[in-house]
């Protein structure tokens, strides 16, 4: 019997699954991420520093924050200039709020209507409400610093061209104070659906910071003892061409497949995370070490109140005067990695002295966690294999939904 | 009323104008309840990818031959369609490709080739006909509301067909590119943004894409008198919109 999921419906970019069970048995499973290339790191050779963040916003139309932040991190290194710990202040802000953003939109939008037996999140009207309180404040927040939420434009090399008043700030935080309810509703919410059984093997990897719940910058550290500096970053990634894919496989040598996003964060910075977060989890009960990938719905929802709490108490520190430095373009090569919503994002790039770029290389959250939601596919079938082929199409569709992969990002 | 038969159908893009049109305005409840949605795979499971629609929204730029039959079987199934952001209007920016040989692009990417059917990228009306322009990366929201409200009430949506520099004027803003120097696209750019970017103190870059009837070569030969070389007003000109003839003519016009 073959079973072809021809799309994956309510997630970002084209994918399909394909699998065939004869006699009882599992014989193969592929996922295959068709979206069609468009050769980000192709055409961005010879093009300049100061466009690179414009154009690789377009990588991804729910996180262009992370595109734009992680490439500005990445060529001011490569260019030998440090920002200011406003700038970078603000930078986490801007990550912050699309994190929680991309949240939303996924636990509400793309999972929901799984878990109340529908095709579209049409007809929960208190959830859609909800959705849309907790998504205008947040939003509210990326776009006034960003001149607009999707794909905004003040992030730029050297700072922000324009930050806003005092005045501004303090509207910012009222609308986030006026939806912290909503928020830990959510998080009730998410813990309160009947998630499928999986135990999964991955590897969680995450960005670690000394005394914060890092998002910008931080070690690259493993819940089976891996702990280096993005510097060091090929002793132990690997990058692999797949015959059935557009997007490519990027794995740790010689070790288990990894899971990256909320789920992984969790159980690496649990500690970290804003007291009223832990709280959350606390109520429901969520455990640090969660090895269903499912529950990175409820990861996620636990992260939503981390930003909106972390974000106001940013907003209330922010005091920026100069919001924007000069950055003198040099030769040289740098990288960075940060955590977009769904998991480790890196950017690499070399520039010649006027600030061209001359190599390119750009990894995303979905191509880490490609092998392990291939793998976490193979077992969910394996363990339901008696099911009738809908149930189990069904099935895996959600599987791919929980990991909230963004194919157009991964293959970019 | 019968609820207007929609489809929403995603090319090579990043998705930002599907997740624009569904998620990300404070109306998710009045336009998911005004159409019937046939078709839009980031909203819904098992829709009909079939039609037929009352109105087609395509997004993202043609780079792979299916996707050029796909949407020629779409329109003969739609009443209307609508190319909506930049890359399905006029390439945005997975037409940078087509400023390099195609093949030194993908090889830069991919060891193995052989497994990748790129074409050339191209805007959707270099394939069918199309109704109405929904311009913008992301769409503005202006235009965005004027085609929904319009398709819904059954007229002729008004678009905007004027530049950036005009809503810099209605704003008030200082010129950007006359008092500080600033590399600004306003002039040739088509409006709907806002005149964003000069109200963030930056120089506009053209994410909505050529205004029709634009005079790129003047621009371009003002960009040349400030100074800036002609590799970088080829960049100007290709960062949204390398696949159209406003901005093409004003890359040919740098050697006058």
């Amino acid at each position: 019997m073959k079973i072809n999921v021809d799309y994956v419906a309510r997630v970002e970019g084209e994918g399909s699954v394909k699998f065939e069970i004869k006699d009882g048995n599992l014989k193969y499973l592929k996922l295959n991420i068709w979206e069609p290339p468009r050769f980000f790191e192709g055409f961005l050779v010879g093009r300049k520093y100061d466009e690179v963040p414009d154009i690789v916003s377009r990588i991804c139309g729910i996180c262009p924050v992370s595109h734009m932040t992680t490439s500005i991190c990445a060529l001011e290194k490569a260019m030998g200039f440090t920002p200011s710990p406003e700038i970078k202040k603000i930078r986490d802000i801007m990550a912050l709020s699309q994190i929680a953003a991309s949240h939303l939109v996924h636990v509400y939008a793309l999972v929901l209507p799984d878990y109340h037996k529908v095709d579209m999140l049409i007809g929960l009207d208190e959830e859609i409400k909800r959705l849309v309180r907790l998504k205008e404040a947040i939003n509210n927040v990326t776009a006034v610093f960003g001149g607009r939420a999707l794909h905004p434009v003040s992030m730029v090399a050297g700072g922000f061209t324009k930050i806003p008043s005092k005045d501004e700030i303090g509207q910012m935080i009222k609308r986030l104070e006026g939806v912290k309810k909503d928020a830990l509703e959510t998080v009730k919410m998410a813990s309160a659906l009947r998630y499928p059984d999986l135990m999964s093997d991955a590897e969680y990897v995450a960005l670690s910071g000394k005394d914060v719940y890092a998002v910008n910058e931080g070690k690259i550290i493993s819940d089976s003892g891996i702990e280096t500096e993005v510097s060091d970053y090929y002793s132990y990634f690997q990058e692999e061409e797949v015959a059935y894919a557009n997007a490519k496989k990027t794995i740790l040598k010689g070790r288990a497949p990894v899971m990256v996003g909320a789920l992984a964060r969790l159980s690496i910075k649990f500690d970290k995370l804003h007291p009223e977060a832990k709280k959350a989890a606390d109520i429901i009960g969520f455990k640090k070490s969660v090895k269903n990938p499912f529950f990175n719905i409820i990861a996620q929802s636990i992260e939503i109140v981390h930003c909106i709490w972390r974000c106001i108490d940013l907003l209330e520190e922010v005091s920026p005067l100069d919001s924007l430095s000069p950055v003198k373009p040099r030769e040289g090569s740098g990288a960075a990695m940060t955590e977009a919503p769904r998991g480790l994002l890196y950017h690499e790039y070399k520039v010649n002295r006027l600030g061209i770029v001359e190599n390119a290389n750009i990894v995303t959250p979905t191509a880490y966690n490609f092998l392990s939601l291939e793998e976490n596919l193979k077992k969910l079938v394996n363990e339901n294999i008696d099911k009738p082929p809908e149930e189990l199409s069904l099935l895996c569709e959600m599987l791919v939904r929980a990991y909230d992969p963004c194919f157009s990002c991964s293959v970019h | 009323m019968k609820k207007p038969r929609l489809g929403f159908f995603k090319y090579s893009c990043c998705a930002g104008c599907e997740f624009q049109f569904m998620y990300f305005q404070k109306f998710i409840i009045e336009t998911l309840s005004s159409f019937d949605v046939i078709f839009a795979k980031m909203l819904k499971r098992g829709g009909n990818p079939h039609g037929p629609f009352d109105i087609a929204l395509v997004e993202g730029t043609i780079t792979e031959s299916w996707q050029a039959d796909e949407l020629k079987r779409i329109r003969e199934q739609s009443k209307q369609l609508f190319a909506i952001g930049a890359c399905a209007i006029n390439g945005g920016v997975p037409a940078i490709k087509a400023t390099m040989p195609e093949l030194e692009a993908e090889k830069k990417v991919y060891k193995d080739i052989s497994a990748i059917h790129s074409i050339r990228p191209h805007s959707l009306d270099a394939y069918v006909k199309v109704d109405g322009y929904i311009r913008g990366c992301p769409p503005g929201e202006r235009d965005l509301y004027e085609a929904l409200s319009s398709l819904l009430t059954g007229k002729k949506p008004d678009f905007l067909e004027y530049s950036v520099c005009i809503e810099c004027k209605l704003k008030g803003n200082i010129c950007v590119l006359v008092a500080y120097d600033m590399p600004c696209m306003g002039p040739v750019t088509n409006a709907g943004c806002g005149a964003l970017c000069p109200s963030m103190n930056r120089a506009c870059y053209s994410c909505f894409g050529p205004m029709k009837q634009a005079n790129g070569p003047a621009l371009a030969k003002k960009f040349k008198m400030m100074g800036l070389s002609k590799d970088d007003i080829v960049r100007k000109f290709t960062e949204f919109g390398a696949d159209t003839i406003e901005f093409r003519r004003a890359i040919e016009a740098y050697e006058d």
